[in-house]
């Protein structure tokens, strides 16, 4: 049996532009993010997997079909584009019912299927009203509808927590969370955020330039290091000063100071230094390594 | 105290196994929602509005007749079917300039094509769907006059069966010509809207294009009363043009199907438009080619728009 998305040596180039370059790997499920910088081929690669535009070399295939040629094959697929692309003046009930006779489905099922996701976004309240009514928050979350709708076996998420507030970006991450997991679909989230990556995904592919830089399980890329993470509220450079005096080098990284672990004893002389400071200690814990550390070349 | 009645479980999400039609249903959801879009069905009053006025406009005509011809019953002679085209075409055009827009610039404008082309459909299906829907409307605000029409003058004759018998004809004609109207009124405004996201340039441009169009064909053919048969309002036009004007009519891009219309009538010599091409050898011919180029040139360049789309 084909895999669920297989990209073979995929290079998309437009003139001289080289915009993405022998990118290979292969989906099964779970949630993957698919991080760089803008301009580093994920729009690209995202339009190839949808068939919307044709390889220069290499394949994308879903199902073992190539959307490009198969369009049917795209029945099986959503997507929820980063821009602005819903109708204002419709309900979203009548949007999503719409949405799903596009994708194939006999207009009985679509009624049900848009009642259902709406729900499932928590939109049920408000589906009779227009879209142009909605709040930004909202309306992502009727553009993630939009791509759920019919049931697809691949969701391509492009940005979807761009223009949202803290509270808004929270909800969205926990909504694709919860389509991945709950439901059962494969996702993938293309965004130059890492924290959205972080949080909602299992595996990473980093792309630069159009290149494949990193590829991996976010649980590799964020394992614990040889590092103790020190926060404190204050007394932060007595701290230094008495860790130094007792042998241990602190470096302060950020809000946090970072302690090199030698042997299990050092916990107690950190602990010491910290009582004679009379700092007010918030977190003591090894380090993990983070998604920035990628980009700063700092994942061994 | 109240027994619960029952109990409101959370299903969860459920997955689809349901019957998946593919790029046929999606074709078929495009359409119906091409003439829903087009006739304001599921939006607000305002946008049943114009639909509704311009059903109004080009049915009158025929009411008023049929009540003359019941009234006065007179069946004969009181209409040719070609003239009814002749009196509706304007606000057809005039439907066609305003509404027809609304089917493909709001995609653009909004962005929604391009969830459509993320689906199993192609810019083509897209096209050819939008365009189904709007000939669609065309054709029924284009028959229903004519079908008035007919039913009316066969109940109004003395003799229902005979009228009948002598008038078959006239109804495989007129949804011939109503065809081409159709097919018209509904590619000229479609191609004019690929260019434009807003409604509002695309109508104006329409509009424009129609009205200028016949007032410079309108002053290219003009017939002066000096330049007549004997200085006699009636009598013989030499226009300022000279033979020339004869090829000038064709200017008037809005006379072009109700030329042809009078041609599959048969009823050249009862139609409002002098077409003077009619009088040279293959005249015929001229218009209709005239014709078929000013309904396939906008449907290529239709389509070839879309297929350039960016997503």
């Amino acid at each position: 049996m084909p895999p669920l998305l297989q990209a073979s040596g995929l290079t998309k180039i437009y003139g001289s532009t080289s915009a993405l370059q022998s990118l290979s790997f292969e989906l099964e499920s779970g949630i993957t993010g698919l991080l760089g910088p803008n301009g580093a081929g994920k729009s690209t690669a995202m339009k190839l997997f949808l068939g919307l535009i044709k390889p220069t070399s290499g394949s994308a295939e879903v199902m073992g079909e190539k959307p490009y040629e198969s369009v049917e094959i795209r029945s099986r697929l959503g997507y929820m584009p980063e821009h602005d692309c819903l109708p204002s003046a419709v309900t979203a009930s009548e949007f999503l019912t719409h949405m799903a006779q596009i994708s194939g489905l006999p207009p009985s099922h679509a009624r049900t299927r848009a009642a259902d996701v709406l729900r499932h976004v928590g939109l049920d309240e408000e589906r009779y009203r227009s879209i142009g009514e909605y709040s930004t928050g909202m309306q992502q979350r009727v553009k993630l509808a939009q791509a759920l709708v019919h049931d697809p076996v691949l969701v391509l998420l492009d940005e979807p927590t761009a223009g949202l507030d803290p509270a808004g970006r929270e909800e969205m991450l926990l909504l694709i969370q919860r389509t991945g997991s709950e439901f059962g679909i494969t996702i993938i989230l293309s965004s130059h955020l890492m924290g959205d990556v972080e949080r909602t995904c299992d595996r990473v592919i980093v792309l630069d330039e159009g290149r494949v830089t990193e590829d991996g399980d976010v649980a590799n890329f964020t394992r614990e290091t040889q590092s103790i993470q020190i926060d404190v509220d204050d007394h932060r450079s007595e701290l230094v000063e008495a860790l130094s005096n007792r042998g241990i080098e602190a470096i302060i990284d950020g809000a946090s100071l970072v302690v090199e672990l030698g042997a299990d004893e050092e916990y107690d002389t950190i602990r010491d230094a910290i009582v004679e400071t009379d700092a007010r200690l918030r977190r003591l814990a090894p380090r993990r390594h983070q998604l920035t550390d990628i980009f700063m070349g700092d994942t061994q | 105290m109240t027994q619960p009645q029952g109990e409101v479980f959370d299903l969860g999400y459920q997955r689809y196994d349901g019957p998946r039609e593919g790029r046929m249903r999606a074709r078929k959801a495009l359409w119906t929602n091409g003439i829903r879009t087009a006739l304001g069905i599921s939006r607000g009053a305002r946008s049943k509005i114009m639909p509704i006025l311009f059903f109004g406009v080009v049915m009158t005509p025929a009411v008023i007749v049929i009540l003359m011809a019941s009234v006065l019953g007179l069946t004969e002679d009181l209409w040719g079917r070609g003239e009814y085209f002749a009196w509706i075409i304007l606000p057809i055009i005039l439907f066609s300039a305003i509404i027809a827009p609304e089917l493909l610039c709001p995609d653009r404008r909004d962005r929604v094509l391009h969830l459509y082309l993320v689906r199993p459909l192609t810019t083509d299906d897209y096209v050819i769907g939008r365009w189904l829907a709007f000939f669609t409307i065309s054709l029924i605000l284009v028959y229903a006059g004519q079908l008035v029409l007919f039913l009316g003058f066969t109940l109004a004759a003395d003799e229902p069966f005979q009228y009948l018998q002598d008038n078959w004809l006239d109804v495989p004609r007129f949804m011939a010509v109503g065809f081409l109207i159709a097919a018209f009124t509904t590619t000229i405004p479609l191609a004019v809207a690929s260019f434009t996201p807003r409604k509002a340039y695309a109508a104006g441009f329409v509009i424009a294009l129609f009205v200028v169009s016949s007032a410079a064909a309108a002053i290219l053919t003009e017939c002066d009363d000096e330049n007549r048969d004997g200085g006699e309002p009636s009598g013989e036009c030499e226009p300022l043009t000279g033979e020339n004007a004869k090829w000038f009519d064709l200017i008037n891009v809005g006379f072009v199907p109700i030329a042809v219309g009078d041609l599959i009538f048969d009823e050249k010599d009862k139609s409002p438009l002098d077409v003077r091409l009619y009088d040279t050898r293959g005249g015929e011919w001229i218009v209709v080619s005239w014709y078929l180029f000013l309904v396939l040139g906008p449907a290529l360049l239709l389509l070839y728009k879309y297929r350039r789309v960016e997503i």
